[in-house]
């Protein structure tokens, strides 16, 4: 498809490269010294390297493997409900609770691939779509444990790194821009490594993948149970950081299966950085289309971002990075 | 990971893009700068509702009143302890998504330094912005019915109408006492709810409320949301010998249930949720039909008439609840600057917890004045029972403030 998925070598650092991401790291530090630590923009920011992390960690099975799931609302759903009821009912740190529901989300994504791994394409998107729904009718029937419909509150605690809560949003920027990093660095050594180049033998063609000794099962069952793992624990991070949340959100398809699966398609499927420009530009377009056109008419907010995500697809469908490759492209041959 | 030359490299980078950062933010500020000059004197009121989405109906209503009070208020010469300065209204969209909620309601704090914040129907987009206005330190009025907005200790929550666990009581012991005043003594009745979150939990309440008045429950039906055909679930209410039915649905479901009782002359009492009972589509869709369905409110329009009919004159339909509510937590919001003769959030906070709110549009809550308590709910609001009467709703019950005889249907 393009050059970094045919060619892994291109997954190993160039120094011109390095030098870039550590500038860009450095911009990313900063920032937040020169925001208001309780203002808007700084939450906007937050959110987007939250989402950005969370299309990251997608990009594991859907990007490496192709297996497109539109389910991950249930593992991110299970690690914002682990930890936050054994913070309600036990007082344990978010932190330990978040360790919890890694292991509940691993233990949910294993019981999944048992009967759904063996399915493809269409298939897999559609059991997997079952699971985040069961798991929204779940938490929306069993009151007693999860709350119900109405939702879960975190319970409010001073500022503490150990309780996982803070009064500004600044503290959390720094935590999602490590969860951003963390979760990249993992899915790029997955990618350069082993199990990289046996999720891509599947995506290219799996039943030749497993005719060369691939054990394609074993494959993408590691891959699920890594991005299930990492996802539960961004679930964490976003019922501390928004400290409330309730079924039909945090396991809904629109508002997190779909839109981690965007940002990831949008930005580039399958590359380091696609999904940290997909969220990049998603998030971003999506406040400053409600900013600027929701006190107008009804829905129009909505119409917009919709009509730019259209653009964006039709203009491009290997993602932002391929567009920008391609502008880039051009202009190097313009001064040329 | 990076040599010296790149950190070299990236010093001087970065030090490019804080300057055109600062530059940019310059730009971006400017049209703040501007606007904050204009509005010196103006007091920003943040309102966060869901203008799009499944609640958009709702969120319309509710900013449909929140802007006339405004106006009104404005009109009459603004906030007189402030030197009278004007309302603005900052008005966003919260959508149907918590998270969006509490990002709109981030924005206006940070960048409109809004007093206060009003919104947002929905008890999920409530909940999501408390926790925000809550950290912040910023009074958020509230019509959101969860027990959970006024139970978890937060400052700056004030809630005004009653709790949903109390309307889900009142549901039953009222209509109970209605039916007692009207010669009949209930002993029986009949839940049917649709199967969804909403509709499961309402039910979960209603039967709660069942036992403690020691009621037979002689029907306990779920039926799946969007039902086509109610005519067996009509049947087993016939034969069960209930004698008032509580049909939990938004709105659809509702509407067939009531039709197809009617067409079997079915003439059980039958008692919404509010919701889609008391909404001006429930009379559209069903007409004369509607007559005599009842419904518990936690507000109705026949109690301050002088003011709601101000209301139906402008936009065309009678003043649903959350209109009442919202127009009554903005009067109680002018009240409360005019006391706190200050723009500052704290001090709003504290004359919204010191002040009896007994002028103005916050008289047309039920119980006439508003006093919020030491949790930030209004102790003096109580549901109220209306009934479908020649296509307007009358409140029926309780007797103090009863404007109309309900009807009750001849047994036999």
């Amino acid at each position: 498809m393009t050059e970094a998925v045919a060619s892994p070598r291109a997954a190993a650092l160039r120094p011109g490269r390095a030098v870039l991401i550590a500038a860009v790291l450095a911009v990313a530090l900063a920032v937040p010294l020169g925001l208001d630590p309780q203002g808007y923009p700084i939450r906007v920011l937050t959110l987007t390297l939250l989402f950005a992390a969370m299309g990251q960690a997608w990009n594991i099975v859907g990007g490496l493997a192709n297996q497109i799931s539109l389910g991950h609302a249930g593992f991110f759903g299970i690690g914002a409900y682990a930890s936050t009821i054994l913070l309600r009912d036990f007082g344990l740190s978010p932190w330990l609770g978040m360790l919890a529901g890694m292991a509940l989300a691993a233990l949910a994504a294993a019981a999944l691939a048992v009967p759904t791994f063996r399915l493809k394409g269409h298939y897999f998107a559609l059991v997997t779509l079952a699971f985040g729904e069961v798991m929204r009718v779940i938490a929306n029937s069993w009151s007693s444990v999860t709350g119900g419909p109405v939702g879960l509150s975190v319970p409010f605690a001073p500022d503490s790194l150990w309780m996982f809560q803070f009064g500004a949003a600044r503290p959390y920027y720094y935590i999602c821009l490590g969860a951003l990093v963390a979760v990249t660095l993992v899915f790029w050594r997955i990618k350069a490594g082993a199990l990289g180049y046996r999720l891509r033998a599947i995506k290219e063609n799996a039943d030749a993948a497993e005719v060369i000794g691939v054990d394609t099962f074993r494959a993408k069952l590691q891959a699920g149970l890594i991005s299930a793992t990492l996802t539960a624990g961004l679930g964490t991070v976003y019922a501390q950081f928004s400290y409330f949340f309730d079924p039909d959100t945090i396991f809904g398809v629109a508002t997190i299966s779909v839109r981690m699966a965007l940002i990831a398609i949008v930005g580039g499927v399958g590359l380091t950085f696609g999904p940290i420009v997909g969220a990049f530009f998603i998030i971003p377009v999506e406040e400053f289309a409600n900013a600027a056109l929701a006190g107008r008419a009804a829905g129009l907010s909505a119409f917009v971002y919709g009509a730019v995500l259209i653009a964006v697809i039709l203009l491009k469908p290997e993602g932002l990075l391929a567009l920008f490759a391609a502008l880039g492209k051009r202009w190097r041959e313009r001064r040329r | 990971m990076s040599s010296g030359a790149s950190d070299y490299r990236s010093k001087t980078f970065r030090l490019g893009r804080r300057a055109a950062l600062a530059a940019g933010g310059a730009a971006l500020a400017m049209p703040f700068v501007s606007r904050a000059g204009f509005a010196a004197d103006a007091v920003n009121v943040g309102v966060v509702q869901p203008l799009s989405g499944a609640n958009a109906q709702f969120g319309i209503n509710s900013r449909n009143a929140i802007e006339m009070v405004a106006e009104e208020i404005n009109a009459a010469g603004g906030i007189k302890s402030l030197g009278g300065a004007r309302i603005n209204l900052i008005v966003a969209d919260s959508t149907s998504t918590p998270t969006t909620a509490a990002t709109v309601a981030q924005r206006m704090i940070s960048q409109q330094s809004v007093v206060a914040v009003l919104g947002a129907f929905a008890s999920s987009l409530s909940l999501a912005i408390s926790e925000v206005t809550e950290r912040r330190g910023i009074p958020l009025l509230t019509m959101s019915f969860t027990d959970q907005l006024t139970e978890r200790g937060f400052k700056n929550v004030f809630q005004i109408v009653s709790k949903g666990s109390v309307l889900g009581r009142a549901q039953v012991e009222d209509s109970v006492a209605l039916a007692r005043e009207n010669g009949e003594e209930v002993r029986k009745i009949a839940i049917l709810y649709e199967d969804t979150a909403y509709g499961t939990s309402q039910a979960e309440g209603l039967r709660a409320a069942a036992k403690g008045l020691g009621l037979e429950i002689a029907v306990d039906e779920g039926y799946p949301h969007g039902i086509t055909d109610v005519t067996p679930l009509v049947n087993k209410l016939r034969i069960s010998g209930a004698q008032l039915v509580f049909p939990v649905s938004y709105l659809n479901d509702s509407i067939l249930i009531v039709r197809t009782m009617r067409q079997q002359g079915v003439t059980i009492p039958t008692v919404g949720g509010a919701a889609g009972y008391v909404i001006p589509d429930f009379v559209q869709a069903l007409g004369d039909l509607a007559d005599g369905v009842l419904s518990i409110a936690p507000a109705n329009y026949d109690q301050a008439p002088e003011y709601t009919e101000r209301f139906r004159k402008r936009f065309g339909y009678f003043m649903v609840h959350e209109a009442i509510e919202h127009a009554a937590l903005m009067g109680c919001l002018v009240g409360a600057l005019e006391a706190a003769k200050s723009k500052d959030p704290a001090a709003v906070r504290e004359a919204l917890l010191a002040t009896t709110f007994d002028s103005g549009w916050a008289t047309v809550m039920t119980g006439g004045t508003v006093k919020f308590d030491a949790t930030g709910h209004n102790a003096n609001a109580f549901p109220v029972m209306v009934q479908w009467q020649k296509r307007e709703l009358a409140t029926v019950f309780p007797a103090k403030v009863a404007k109309a005889k309900a009807v009750w249907p001849k047994r036999g």
